[in-house]
């Protein structure tokens, strides 16, 4: 199976919770696993929850965002030359950056909150969150601020800083955060949360005070 | 610094103290612990026989700081004497800037006496690295975020991408290490299974997913880096795990005494490994910035029957 297709797999998944909807006071009851990703998934592969309903629709219209991007994406990289498998630093950065012009002038519109929907956010920072609020959470945020810059700027569409180190994503995170195909990367910024496409080193899209304090 | 042949005599003298388990160790010295430091104590020697595979372990080295490159030089001395054909590369090989200029600054000028007596460098991608490090030349990976590579008829190393550890890669690496019938089955990648750094310590999700595939497979050694230290973990079930993340980013004092893992940590200045297989057993030594060896021994290969 395609990552591709296993993400789409995970989204259909997280589509299909029908976790009842809490009111606020009562706990939430924790979520029924989804398709792809039952109990018995190995620990790489479980999602942390509770995802509403709502949530839910919420990621799923990210990940039809995210699947629009990906599709460009392999379109402008299928225009390009091939990169060699034993290619010289030269190549690569030529490559890297005739990707970027290609995939910064198709998306010369855009803009924050095109992928990370304005829905999806706030869903986001929740499950991050969970994550940040368990026993190790601070560590986990340390292991996050290693090599990692604050007050950087950064814009979605532009190139990742070249001077900015790739921070650290702990498993946790990813466990936890919507899965992505092998072109794209979650990174921190300081406290923001990076989409970042790995090949075109531009920043997709990001969310401001992801971290919580 | 004592020549390879009376650090082989000191080894013979001390052979007999070497412990019989799945996988053996032999230290010499003092118990090892996780604040001993190195001491003036012989060491266990890297045998430097012929036909034997030998090689590098480095992890964390990327910075282009005047502290990496004293320790390339140390690796370029050693090679020297002990003529080493490949170096593994635990990850975190590049970190701030990935540039043209960048790769020469932190990878090609220090390395680069290794580099011009033909020394492989093998890498695996660490969680500072993009990925694009897949199609380096010098990096070998031959565009692949995960591979296997036979440096000798009887080893095998596989390299593991361990930040997005999918689960094609998990299917994969079983079917190789199924597939291998090699001696020696060596797995490299960055995420420590075990370790006793206080920044990121061990990886448990990880280690639930890769080790039951570890001892069903027979591997006898997992090279990691991650945590800025060297550690020799004490055999876990057999295995035997190495941190290697000292490279050139040192966290000082960041191995955590309490950890009850350590078998030998080193993490007051930067140190890379070298190693050497001979028949059953594997032979280490880890080197520090100064030059001193801070760790040595050897093991023997696990030998399981299915």
């Amino acid at each position: 199976m395609s990552l591709r297709a296993h993400s789409v797999l995970l989204f259909v998944g997280l589509a299909l919770i029908t976790h009842t909807a809490c009111n606020g006071h009562e706990k939430p009851a924790p979520p029924p696993p989804t398709s792809a990703s039952p109990e018995t998934a190995p620990p790489t592969e479980r999602v942390v929850g509770p995802l509403s309903q709502a949530d839910a629709q919420a990621l799923s219209t990210m990940n039809d965002r995210l699947g629009e991007y990906i599709d460009l994406h392999i379109k402008l990289e299928r225009s390009l030359p091939k990169l060699p498998k034993d290619a010289t630093p030269q190549q690569i950065d030529k490559n890297q950056r005739a990707f970027e012009a290609l995939v910064r002038n198709a998306r010369a519109t855009a803009k924050p909150g095109d992928i990370f929907t304005p829905e999806a956010r706030p869903v986001i920072k929740r499950l991050l969150a969970t994550v940040f609020g368990g026993a190790d959470g601070q560590q986990l945020k340390a292991s996050i601020m290693d090599e990692n810059s604050a007050g950087i700027t950064i814009s979605v569409n532009g190139r990742y800083p070249d001077k900015v180190p790739l921070s650290s994503v702990p498993p946790q995170v990813l466990q936890t955060l919507p899965k992505l195909t092998e072109d794209m990367e979650y990174r921190f910024i300081g406290d923001r949360l990076i989409l970042l496409d790995t090949h075109a080193h531009v920043v997709a899209d990001f969310i401001d005070d992801a971290l919580p304090k | 610094m004592p020549s390879l042949h009376l650090l082989r005599a000191g080894f013979l003298l001390l052979a007999g103290l070497v412990a019989t388990d799945c996988l053996d160790i032999a230290t010499l010295g003092r118990a090892a612990t996780a604040d001993a430091q190195p001491s003036a104590e012989a060491v266990v020697a890297l045998p430097n026989k012929e036909g034997s595979l030998k090689f590098g372990v480095l992890g964390d080295f990327g910075t282009g700081a005047s502290s990496q490159y004293q320790l390339a030089d140390q690796m370029a001395k050693l090679y020297a004497r002990f003529k080493y054909q490949i170096v593994v590369l635990v990850g975190d090989n590049l970190y701030g800037s990935e540039r043209p200029q960048d790769f020469q600054k932190k990878f090609e000028i220090p390395y680069k006496p290794l580099l011009d007596a033909g020394v492989k460098f093998y890498a695996c991608l660490g969680n500072h690295d993009a990925r694009e490090q897949r199609y380096y030349k010098l990096f070998n990976m031959n565009g692949k975020l995960y591979y296997t590579f036979d440096p000798k008829p009887e080893v095998r190393f596989f390299i593991l991408e361990s930040t997005y550890p999918v689960p094609e890669q998990i299917q994969w690496v079983e079917q190789e290490l199924k597939a291998s019938s090699n001696d020696w089955k060596i797995v490299v990648f960055h995420h420590p299974l075990y370790s006793s750094g206080e920044r990121h310590g061990s990886d448990l999700r990880l280690r639930e997913v890769l080790e039951p595939l570890f001892l069903k497979y027979n591997v006898s050694v997992v090279l990691n880096g991650h945590d800025h230290f060297y550690e020799r973990v004490k055999p876990q079930k057999g295995i035997q795990y190495f941190v290697v993340g000292s490279g050139g980013q040192l966290r000082a004092g960041n191995i955590d005494r309490q950890s009850g893992l350590t078998a030998r940590g080193f993490d007051t200045d930067l140190a890379f490994m070298a190693a050497e297989i001979t028949g059953d057993q594997m032979y280490f030594n880890a080197i520090a910035r100064t030059g001193q060896t801070v760790d040595s021994g050897f093991l023997t290969r696990r030998k399981i029957t299915r």
